[in-house]
């Protein structure tokens, strides 16, 4: 009980910054123009998918291939809620958070539990399956999936108030709070729990580390934020679609992460910026080359796989680590 | 009692197929402690070098034999440019421990990019080298045909050939040892990491195999063996990822029991069949039908 006084004034700080950014966040949403705006949306999205993935491998040093599979659980949870029970938006939210988090207890219980790759390869058959499971079920719409409409404005913005606005509202609304509570589970006994476990789990039991517990917990609190950020893609897009989480929405999670650092919260946003531009450097590049089909399709995959390589090779821990190498190294010469 | 008998060749003869791709991660995992997710891409890459011979020669046999080489070079040149580089230089902070496992992920995008930058996204197939028409039983036919037949028997081969390799040649003394006591088989005058690439190139080789096969009675496209990958994946779980033997019969249980299901069920669940399996095994014997009981390593 302590450390708690002294722990307030760090946690006002973060608020202060947080709805700083916030601001800046809405004076620029009304300076650029409606493509900006949605790919601001996107960025906010993927910020979130990204924090789930610092927070599953960065701390507590497991892989999961299939966050985005996990995504696809929070879609149709705030999907099927929105249009069965027609609560609010925000309620919507919510559930998405609470099924996924469910579901990925439910897979962590048994793949996070035992140690070893176990976590990836079955996160991966997810991802891999996630089609034929839509389709088995029927509620859950199959192919064309679910429509997922968060409606319009509200009325009293004006009729200037476009509706990708409103999504980017929303969606950076969302970010900035579950980065807020990310960053505060990070610097937690929680966080620290993790990464001594990712360190040395061994060491971790003799401290009276209940390990393999804390390894679900982590895969669960990381699919309660894959799963925030399916039902904010869902809205972005206004449809969730097993099409639209498929495995290579799982690739660029993993490569987002890793280009940042891994174990790197702010750098989500990085991350976020690099996955949402990729598509556009990629369509440029495609223009460019002529045959635009082909590298239509399979360009982006290419050049995130291309990034994931070479960072994973180059910067495992992020270009952080590789900077701060590199201002230590000079002194000594 | 008839549709109990074919389903029960039907499954032997899916399940051989994925018995050599979980034989593949297995051999990967004992050697580099890496489940090689790329399995899936190196397969593909070397099936489709094998359907572009198979298909200018019709000969699908040439094909095949191109299928292996391509396999083991891929297999090779992965190991050699790309995992000894990322060994070298992923060693400390928070990314080493997943470093190995994100870059085969990153390898079969790469790998998927490439294929499909080259030769398009269109399915292809590949002309069966044996007749797909079920035997004929009494009055009716079974759809068991000489294309299962040949499979058996080629997967039933290949089996044999690494079974040889690893029990009755230096080689083999070599492959076994260094995956379980590297240091002590660098003592002993082993050069580990050559040996290493040897065992990837033997997976890969395996690898393309097992794409050519299920390509023989399927449609080739950039993602086609994503599935196989998953099945062999849950097979090697269930075989518990350190034994061969044990990755051969989880792969067998796991093809006729979804071959049950198929037939039994329907298509749409053999994907969740699957899945509840691996949960199952997780859940129940983490360790595999083959563990003796020893602790689990890494």
């Amino acid at each position: 009980m302590e450390s708690w006084p002294k722990a307030r004034p760090a946690v006002r700080k973060k608020i202060a910054i947080f709805i700083l950014i916030g601001w800046a966040l809405l004076i620029i949403g009304d300076r650029v123009d409606e493509l900006r705006v949605y790919q601001g949306a996107q960025v906010a999205m993927y910020t979130i998918a990204l924090a789930s993935i610092v927070l599953l491998t960065g701390y507590s040093g497991q892989v999961s291939l299939g966050n985005g599979a996990m995504m696809a659980v929070g879609g149709y949870g705030a999907a099927l809620t929105l249009n069965n029970l027609g609560t609010p938006i925000w309620f919507a939210f919510l559930m998405a958070i609470v099924t996924a988090s469910l579901f990925g207890a439910l897979l962590g219980a048994a793949a996070a539990r035992v140690s070893g790759p176990y976590l990836a390869g079955t996160t991966l058959a997810l991802a891999v399956g996630l089609p034929a499971i839509a389709n088995q079920f029927a509620f859950l719409g199959g192919e064309p999936g679910l429509f997922f409409d968060v409606g319009f404005p509200p009325e009293r913005f004006g009729d200037e108030f476009t509706q990708y606005k409103w999504f980017f509202w929303i969606a950076c609304f969302i970010a900035l709070i579950a980065l807020f509570i990310t960053s505060n589970i990070l610097s937690s006994r929680f966080g620290r729990t993790w990464k001594a476990i990712r360190g040395n789990s061994l060491a971790a039991e003799l401290c009276g580390v209940h390990s393999s517990r804390m390894k679900v917990l982590a895969f669960t609190v990381s699919s309660g934020l894959a799963g925030l950020a399916g039902a904010v893609l869902a809205m972005t897009i206004s449809l969730v679609a097993p099409g639209a989480y498929g495995l290579a929405l799982s690739f660029a999670l993993v490569t987002g992460a890793v280009l940042a650092g891994i174990s790197s919260l702010p750098g989500v946003v990085l991350g976020a910026l690099i996955l949402v531009f990729i598509p556009e450097i990629s369509v440029a590049l495609a223009d460019r080359l002529g045959d635009a089909d082909k590298l239509n399709n399979y360009l982006p995959g290419l050049i995130v796989s291309v990034l994931l390589i070479l960072s994973v090779i180059f910067t495992p821990n992020g270009p952080g680590e590789n900077l701060r190498k590199h201002l230590h190294k000079k002194p000594a010469h | 009692m008839q549709k109990v008998i074919e389903t029960l060749l039907i499954g032997l003869s899916t399940g051989s197929i994925y018995a050599l791709m979980s034989l593949a991660l297995v051999l990967v995992w004992r050697s580099t402690r890496v489940v090689n997710f790329a399995q899936a891409g190196q397969a593909m890459l070397s099936t489709y070098i094998g359907f572009e011979i198979a298909s200018r020669s019709e000969i699908f046999w040439l094909g095949l034999v191109f299928a292996i080489a391509a396999g083991a070079l891929v297999g090779a040149g992965v190991d050699y440019f790309f995992m000894r580089v990322l060994f070298k230089h992923a060693t400390s902070g928070p990314a080493a421990v997943v470093a190995p496992v994100i870059a085969t992920l990153g390898l079969l995008g790469l790998i998927r990019s490439i294929v499909g930058l080259t030769w398009g996204g269109e399915f292809k197939s590949i002309e069966a080298p044996a007749s797909t028409d079920g035997f004929s039983v009494g009055d009716g036919t079974i759809p068991f045909s000489d294309l299962d037949v040949l499979i058996i028997a080629t997967v039933s081969i290949i089996l044999i050939t690494v079974a040889y390799i690893f029990q009755r040649t230096n080689l083999g003394l070599a492959l076994r040892a260094s995956a379980y006591a590297p240091e002590i088989a660098q003592l002993a005058g082993i050069r580990t990491a050559r040996t290493r690439t040897i065992g990837w190139s033997i997976a890969g080789a395996v690898g393309g195999v097992a794409g050519m096969l299920v390509t023989s009675n399927n449609f080739l496209s950039p993602y086609s063996l994503d599935l196989l990958l998953v099945f062999g994946f849950i097979a090697a779980v269930i075989g518990g990822l350190e034994s061969m033997v044990g990755s051969v019969i989880g792969a067998l249980v796991l093809g006729i029991g979804l071959t049950f299901i198929l037939n039994y069920v329907g298509t749409s669940l053999v994907f969740i069949g699957g899945f509840s399996v691996l949960i199952l095994v997780l859940l129940i014997k983490p360790d595999g039908i083959m563990a003796k009981g020893k602790a689990r390593r890494a």
